[in-house]
């Protein structure tokens, strides 16, 4: 890269994406490093790279770190109480069909307030994305064991429960859309959003990122550039692996990669 | 072609993912700390980029653009 001439570095400005935030909204509250903001940052240059209009989209969250993505997004908003949100969102889609409906949620919302919502969604084909942000861990209550926490984790030692199998529920309930990334595969998530945002059915993203301020001090890997590490060293990507397969195991690697993909009808 | 890697050091919370994944060592942390007290990055070697964005891809503070610019042949 001869040609290659160097400018001069500002310091001061905006980030080219700022438009989709509201002003003066940054800095976040997320911790340094938390994998929430990657994620946020893909999914807004995924909308941005299939040019939907800003009031043709609608984010709806509920509770916790990942509730606060909707306050910080410009599109149209929804923030939800505990165990509404997936309710909340396929009302929305099934009165409005012009939009498109994204839910962010967490394990607390998804699995242990509204799982039986879900598999209505799932029957009744919902127009719906539902990107699940998995963290293995209740953030709040600090080491609490979620249903999709590995078995056997080394800092809590009752922890004898098999962890919940997030892709083969939401294939079982009739999604026809079904992902699995971390949020280092960026680029991958990227186009597995623009993929399910282009399907008129269900769709599940369940994306495995860190959460550095609480699951670092019960396992102990080190700081957030380690843990990025960490999930992208034990992480092996399976496309089409069958379901049964894909729980979160404390000792053997997370898979990842795009496990269903019907057509509509 | 002109390669600007604009930082933004307001914004930055000094989690050092930019510095990790940079392939050629573009990145490396400051030693003065910005308002909030954390260490942002800074450019070291400009010329070793190659323009592959992991570092603004992976931001979860939206504090980095990689941009490049071509310029018409004269």
């Amino acid at each position: 890269m001869s040609n290659t001439s160097i400018t001069a570095v500002s310091h001061k400005g905006q980030h080219p994406i700022d438009s989709f935030f509201p002003p003066d909204s940054m800095p976040s509250v997320w911790c340094p490093g938390c994998g929430i903001g990657t994620i946020v940052y893909t999914f807004v240059q995924a909308v941005e790279e299939m040019k939907v209009e800003q009031d043709k989209i609608c984010v709806v969250s509920g509770i916790g770190c990942t509730g606060k993505i909707a306050e910080y997004l410009n599109f149209g908003l929804h923030k939800t109480t505990d165990g509404n949100v997936i309710t909340y969102a396929a009302d929305l889609a099934a009165k409005k069909q012009d939009l498109k409906v994204i839910v962010f949620t967490n394990n607390a919302d998804f699995l242990v307030a509204s799982a039986k919502n879900f598999l209505d969604v799932g029957k009744k084909r919902t127009n719906l994305l539902v990107i699940h942000i998995n963290n293995v861990i209740y953030c709040i209550t600090e080491s609490g064991a979620i249903p999709t926490s590995p078995f056997m984790r080394a800092s809590v030692d009752n922890d004898f429960e098999l962890p919940f199998n997030i892709p083969h529920l939401a294939k079982s309930s009739g999604a026809r859309y079904v992902a699995r990334w971390t949020p280092l595969r960026a680029g991958w998530l990227k186009y597995s959003i623009i993929d399910a945002l282009s399907k008129r059915a269900l769709s599940v993203i369940d994306v495995v990122s860190p959460c550095v301020m609480y699951f670092i001090f019960a396992s102990k890997i080190g700081d957030a550039a380690d843990q990025l590490r960490f999930y992208s060293d034990n992480s092996v990507m399976k496309q089409y692996e069958p379901t049964e397969h894909l729980d979160l195991r404390s000792q053997s690697e997370v898979i990842i990669g795009k496990f269903v993909d019907k057509k509509e009808g | 072609m002109t390669v600007d890697i604009h930082i933004i050091n307001e914004r930055c919370k000094g989690c050092k993912i930019c510095v990790e994944v940079c392939q050629t060592n573009v990145l490396d942390i400051a030693k003065e700390p910005n308002l909030s007290g954390y260490n942002p990055p800074y450019v070291k070697a400009l010329e070793d980029c190659n323009i592959c964005g992991l570092c603004e891809m992976l931001c979860p503070d939206f504090a980095i653009q990689v941009s490049h610019i071509k310029e018409e042949n004269k």
